[in-house]
């Protein structure tokens, strides 16, 4: 009887011990782990987009270099996305990363360094990208995207103070549109524009038909050129929806028919077909610094999409100041705003 | 026929014998099953002196022998029946006496109902597995043998859900009453203390209650059932865990008229199989049962099983086929080098059970039972707020995205898709597995307002039960040919379900906010607030921290009452039995908080204000939407009959028939909308019909048994509701369907028979049956935001549900999935000196993939265009058959008498011997599409997820009982 015992302890005994028999913990300390990369840039920021010569024509690096900057973009408000900005002495660019919520992975202020080569240097009406090739064509850049590029490519340094904004004056503006995207080191960078006024319009493609080809013409409105009534940095699906049930946009047209059987091609005539294909959309606000334009663009899916301007803005009454990334569009400025704190109401 | 000789020669030697001597004394007892206390013919009974065999007989229907004529003696009485283990008695024959044996109870050779059975589907988040159907332990041939051979594959007796089967607990129903599932993960590790059970299967009547039309098991549970003795077990085995240690002790009945038992387990560790999934699961029951005479009996139970499990996902092929092995699982991954596991079920959740017996004569037996089940019941998940998915198999991970040759797809870059794949082949732990350390560093660097906000945790998902039931039974045998029986049972159900912050992975808070609703109305503060009331009153969003509710929180309440009856009338080898069942079943949500989404009114019916402006929104009907307190109490009447018809003839043959109509009410988890965030009850919500027959021819004589099974089954009117994702809308959806049909036809044939060698018996089933949906079901969309009425897809009916059509004018019918539909098993099993092998081929065939409804509506089929093809009707609603397969399995045990006190044994099985990793046991297809294609003329499915089987696996149990 005893041995029996004895026995069977022992199998349990052998039982236990002889293989990984917890393979899982369950206990854990959460405590953090990261260690910053460092690494020594062995080109600037300027120098890499210097390689780029002309509009049309990217540029595949197969040289070691290695760019380092400070993050200047945060994607947190969703204004921005898909896109990190980094900047050094010499100059900013974009790193197409096309992650979604990357302010939880890049800190502003945080040092990031690429090792450019695989990647390709490619522009997007003006401004410098740092991307990935894309066979289709359809952009100079695609967006790097892959887990595994991304790893292998873009490393976090340490953290760091954020970057203070260039403040920048109309005579700065006219100098880096004159000088142009590929010579002027100002695009890409976190700066600050003081005392911007409104200007009395937007710009907006809206789409009849999101699903189908939205390089038709007829598929297209665009709204420009007035204000529309629209009074918020863009819109929403709801708040499309809320200016076209209200009647804002009744007046616009496509320039070619795209339901022949209606009415028209203006908006009124196609209410109903707006209405089910509504979609979130991207608002670009005139303003003016001097005699020099200044559109600020938001997205349609940032938080504050739907949030209304101040009035007094809207009347001319106040001018802003505005701190974001400085971009350049068709040869005219375009600025994105970082986050609603990024406004500033001159009383 | 060489057995029978035998049999007559030693028969006719005993006669001899006692011609010349005649002494007096004798053996007589009687041989029933263990698990169900049932008589066993035709076991044969051997009586051994030393070497030499002194008599021979079998036993009668009622499972009695007798060997008279003996001299006094110490004799060994070897028991031997077919599908159980061989059992020794020894016998003192003095005095010339007869000696009574009383019963002597036969282990079934295959009866370890393993925890295979409770691995879970993770399939839904609601907290509940889906088991299959468990056929063990009854004693029948076909059931014997597909529920052990089958279960690997998940089948489903007669294609039927696991729901349908009714598991009683003492007398008192027992499945779930939120869901209707079989609650056997209640007690599993609890082998021993649920071995005795007794089961009818198909629609048979029970003795415990009407029944529905997959069986009935009742579970007594009660300490006196318990097989006397100590009893421990060492059981090892490479699919599951590495070690389960029990141990068991029952007095039996002793002369002071107590009884106590008690069944503990531990089962721990991995397997060889699926990486990140683990046991550390325990169990215990307890038990006293008091005989104050032979008409009054008083016993309690009290037991669980709690405990932790790391749980499996289902990946898709491309997944499988980049790590080279179907077993993957995504829900793990490193934290600081350690094997973590985002999904594990953490349970505690213990019944007890008061039952009083009352015998006041032979003719009439009643029960009352009164059976409370409580505790907890979580399962864990990763939870993130604005942050990437980080679940690993995540499709934008994967080659496909980057890269497919199909160009409609616009996925065109071949370079980043073999980056993707070298991520894979490489198996690069921070993309293959989920990557804790990166979620810890997020949190930790993600400072607001000078705290750490977590942006990922881990959540525990509850489903917590109170559940009070009680019952009444009688039995009464009225008459010498006809008995009644009968009872009552009443339920009373308050599950609650709710969030729990479960880790904040080095975050200091998570905020309670609604993610998916911000996405949309980030611009309205109060909309994406998960607790209303608290932001109105703070100002801000409520900082959850560990242990904190979060989410959503809201009871199920639950109430049903049946009575029922049955009579039995037996006329010579004819019998008949007619039993009928009339209940109510009500049941109503109760939300605990105010969604910001769904504010409803306050107490006084006044509209919610925030900043002077009323944020209440209103249905198409112009009823308020709520979140909080009570929805339209749900009733309904539900009532079932049913008729069996027996007819025996002398020699072992047995006609028997079943016939039954059912209408049962819908589960709580059918019948709201979107049970997380508001009231809203599905449209139309009706009771189930099921109208069901079955015809049968059973044999059991001398070593052979046989069963041949016809059955024919309707059900209508069934509900579904899911929320997911849809790609059209750009938003999340709840979808109901009602009014789903299904045809169940089919045979069940098993078969046991000696061979012309001694103890080889030659064994098979075979189920075939046609599992189909008749009817396509409507639907109701609605957006989870807002719960406006999706236009298209909202009261009309799912196209191609039941079928689709091809572009010859044929039609493509679609199955009842998840189950073989085709299903045989070959074998053969030796059984001789308590040694025992057994090996089957079994094979597989017509299991389909459950579908998606989405899949099968017009708005899918269309695409972009609106305009319907057969082609994109055939891409689209076709449904997936698996492959066939093939199966062996083996089993071999052996046990050992040590000084005719201990039993020392061991069982080894092995199954899948031919290392078979390519059988799909489950699965569902994604609800997601590919919308923007380049043709923008027709949308894409995205890859369908799959469970496999794991290769060849053991599982080893060594027991002693003394």
């Amino acid at each position: 009887m005893r041995k029996i015992l004895y026995s069977l302890a022992f199998a349990a005994v052998l039982l236990v011990s002889c293989e990984e028999w917890e393979p899982v913990f369950t206990k854990y300390e959460d405590e953090p782990t990261f260690k910053p990369v460092e690494m020594t840039p062995n080109i600037t920021i300027a120098e890499l987009k210097a390689l780029y010569q002309k509009e049309g024509d990217p540029v595949k690096i197969d040289e070691e270099l290695i760019i380092g900057g400070q993050v200047v973009s945060e994607d947190r408000s969703g204004n921005i996305y898909k896109e990190l900005y980094i900047q050094d002495a010499s100059g900013a660019i974009s790193i197409k990363m096309g992650q979604y919520s990357m302010y939880n992975d890049y800190k502003p202020g945080q040092w990031v360094y690429v090792k450019c080569s695989g990647l390709t240097l490619g522009s997007y009406s003006g401004m410098l990208q740092l991307g990935f090739m894309d066979p289709s064509g359809d952009y100079e850049t695609a967006y790097l995207e892959e887990k595994n590029i991304i790893a292998t490519h873009v490393f976090k340094g340490k953290l760091d103070t954020p970057v203070q904004p260039l403040e920048m004056k109309e005579a700065d503006l006219v100098e880096a549109l004159k000088e142009g995207s590929l010579k002027s080191d100002k695009f890409g960078r976190l700066v600050t524009l003081k005392g911007l006024k409104y200007n009395g319009k937007i710009f907006c493609l809206v789409y009849i038909d999101y699903d189908k080809d939205t390089k038709l013409a007829s598929n297209r409105i665009f709204l420009s050129d007035q204000t529309y009534g629209v009074t918020t940095w863009a819109m929403t699906k709801n708040g499309f929806l809320a200016y076209l049930n209200a009647g804002n946009f009744d007046k616009a047209t496509s320039s070619a028919p795209y339901y022949p059987d209606r009415a028209s091609t203006s908006v009124a005539d196609l209410k109903d077909i707006l209405i089910k294909n509504a979609s979130a959309y991207s608002v670009s606000q005139y303003f003016i610094v001097g005699k020099t334009d200044v559109q600020i663009r938001t997205s349609g899916y940032a938080r504050f999409a739907d949030s209304q301007m101040d009035p007094r803005i809207l009347t001319g009454e106040v001018t802003i100041d505005v701190t974001g990334i400085l971009a350049i569009y068709n040869g005219g400025i375009q600025f994105t705003l970082i986050d609603e704190n990024s406004i500033s109401i001159n009383e | 026929m060489f057995k029978k000789v035998t049999l007559a020669l030693a028969a006719l030697l005993v006669a001899l014998g006692v011609q010349a001597q005649e002494p007096t004394g004798g053996v007589k007892g009687s041989v029933v099953s263990r698990t169900d206390r049932a008589p066993i013919q035709n076991a044969a009974i051997t009586l051994v002196q030393g070497t030499v065999t002194v008599a021979e007989t079998v036993t009668d229907e009622q499972g009695a022998f007798l060997i008279p004529h003996l001299e006094n003696g110490m004799y060994d009485l070897i028991v031997n029946a077919a599908e159980y283990l061989e059992t020794r008695v020894n016998v003192n024959v003095n005095d010339g006496y007869v000696k009574n044996l009383f019963t002597i109870s036969l282990t079934l050779v295959k009866s370890e109902v393993t925890d295979e059975f409770f691995e879970e589907f993770d399939m839904d988040d609601t907290g509940y597995a889906d088991t299959p159907t468990i056929l063990f332990g009854q004693n029948d041939v076909f059931n014997n043998i597909a529920g052990y051979n089958f279960s690997a594959v998940r089948f489903r007796a007669r294609g039927y859900a696991s729901e349908t089967q009714d598991v009683y607990v003492a007398g008192v129903r027992l499945n779930d009453a939120v869901t209707g599932y079989s609650p056997y993960s209640l007690w599993s590790g609890l082998n021993e203390a649920t071995r005795t059970k007794s089961s009818v299967s198909g629609s048979e009547i029970s003795d415990y209650g009407v029944g529905g039309y997959n069986g009935l098991t009742n579970l007594p549970l009660n300490a006196s059932n318990v097989r006397t003795g100590w009893r421990g077990s060492v059981l090892t085995n490479s699919a599951l865990y590495r070690l389960r240690l029990m141990l068991t002790y029952a007095s039996g009945r002793l002369d002071n008229g107590w009884s106590y038992a008690f069944n503990a387990s531990v089962r721990m560790g991995g397997n060889d199989w699926v990486r990140g999934v683990y046991y550390r699961s325990f169990a215990y029951y307890g038990a006293v049962e008091k005989f104050f005479n032979d008409t009054h009996k008083l016993g309690f139970v009290f037991m669980a099983a709690p405990g932790e499990r790391g749980k499996a996902n289902a990946s898709t092929q491309e997944v499988y086929d980049l790590m080279g092995d179907n077993m993957y699982n995504s829900n793990w991954g490193y934290q600081n080098g350690k094997v973590r596991n985002s999904r594990v079920s953490i349970t505690h959740e213990p019944i007890a059970i008061l039952k009083y017996d009352f015998t006041p004569s032979d003719k009439f037996k009643g029960s009352a039972t009164l059976l409370y089940r409580f505790g907890r019941n979580g399962n864990t998940a990763l939870d993130w707020y604005d942050a990437a998915d980080p679940r690993p198999d995540y499709y934008k991970n994967l080659p496909s995205y980057f890269y497919m040759e199909n160009t409609d797809y616009k996925r065109l870059n071949p370079a980043k898709a073999a980056w993707a794949r070298d991520s894979w082949d490489y198996q690069i732990p921070e993309i293959v597995h989920v990557d804790w350390d990166r979620m810890i560093n997020v949190n930790s660097q993600n400072y607001e307002e000078g705290e750490r906000r977590a942006k990922y945790i881990v959540q525990e998902r509850r489903v917590d039960q109170k559940d009070f039931n009680a019952a009444v039974n009688f039995r009464w045998r009225t008459a010498k040919n006809f008995t009644l029986t009968g009872g009552a049972d009443i339920r009373v159900n308050q599950t609650e379900f709710f969030n729990v912050v479960n880790d904040l992975l080095g975050g200091d808070y998570f905020l309670d906010v609604d993610n998916f609703a911000e996405r949309d109305f980030a611009a309205y503060p109060t909309m994406v607030q998960n607790d209303l009331d608290y932001f109105m009153h703070e100002g801000h969003a409520r900082k959850v921290r560990k242990g904190d509710k979060y989410g959503n929180d809201y009871y199920a309440q639950i109430r049903n009452g049946n009575l029922w009856a049955s009579g039995r009338l037996t006329l010579g080898n004819f019998s008949a039995n007619v039993a009928g069942r009339a209940g109510f079943s009500a049941f109503w949500r109760e939300g605990l908080v105010r969604k910001g989404l769904f504010p409803g009114v306050t107490e006084t019916g006044a509209q919610i204000i925030w900043n002077g402006q009323s944020i209440t929104t209103y249905d198409d009907e112009g009823q308020p939407i709520t979140s909080y307190g009570t929805s339209k109490v749900q009733k309904f009447f539900t009532y079932s009959g049913k008729v069996n018809l027996n007819y025996v003839i002398k020699g072992g043959h047995r006609f028997y028939a079943s016939g039954g109509y059912f209408n049962e009410a819908p589960h709580f988890n059918q019948a709201f909308m979107s049970p997380r965030t508001r009231n809203s009850v599905v449209p139309n919500l009706t009771t189930t019909k099921i109208l069901t027959g079955d015809v049968n021819y059973q044999f059991s004589s001398n070593g052979y048994n046989v069963r041949l099974t016809g059955y024919y089954t309707t059900i209508k009117d069934q509900s579904k509701v899911m929320s997911f994702f849809d790609d059209s809308q750009n938003s999340m959806t709840n979808f109901a369907m009602s009014g789903i049909d299904e045809r169940h036809v089919g045979l069940e044939f098993g078969f046991k028979v000696p061979t012309f060698i001694p103890n080889l018996s030659l064994q098979g089933v075979l189920s075939y049956g046609k599992y189909i949906y008749t009817s396509n079901p409507k639907m109701y969309q609605t957006v989870d935001n807002n719960a406006t009425i999706v236009a298209d897809t909202y009261g009309v009916t799912i196209p191609y549900w039941k079928s689709h059509p091809t572009e010859d004018g044929g039609t493509v019918q679609h199955y009842v999935p998840s189950t073989p539909q085709l299903a045989a098993s070959l074998g053969f099993a030796w059984n001789k000196n308590y040694w025992f092998i057994d090996a089957d081929v079994d094979y597989f065939d017509k299991a389909y993939l459950d579908m998606n409804p989405l899949y099968r509506t017009d708005m899918a089929t269309a695409g972009p265009d609106k305009m319907v093809t057969y082609t994109e009707v055939d891409y689209m609603a076709s449904q997936e058959k698996f492959d066939p397969a093939w199966l062996v399995n083996v089993s071999v045990g052996k046990s050992w008498y040590i000084h005719r006190k201990y039993q020392l044994g061991f069982s080894l099985n092995v199954k899948n011997v031919l290392n078979n990793k390519s059988v799909k046991t489950g699965g569902y297809e994604q609800t997601r599409i590919v919308e923007n294609t380049s043709g923008k003329e027709r949308y894409y499915r995205f890859d369908p997820k799959y469970f496999y089987m794991a290769g060849t696996n053991y599982m080893l149990n060594i027991y002693f009982r003394f």
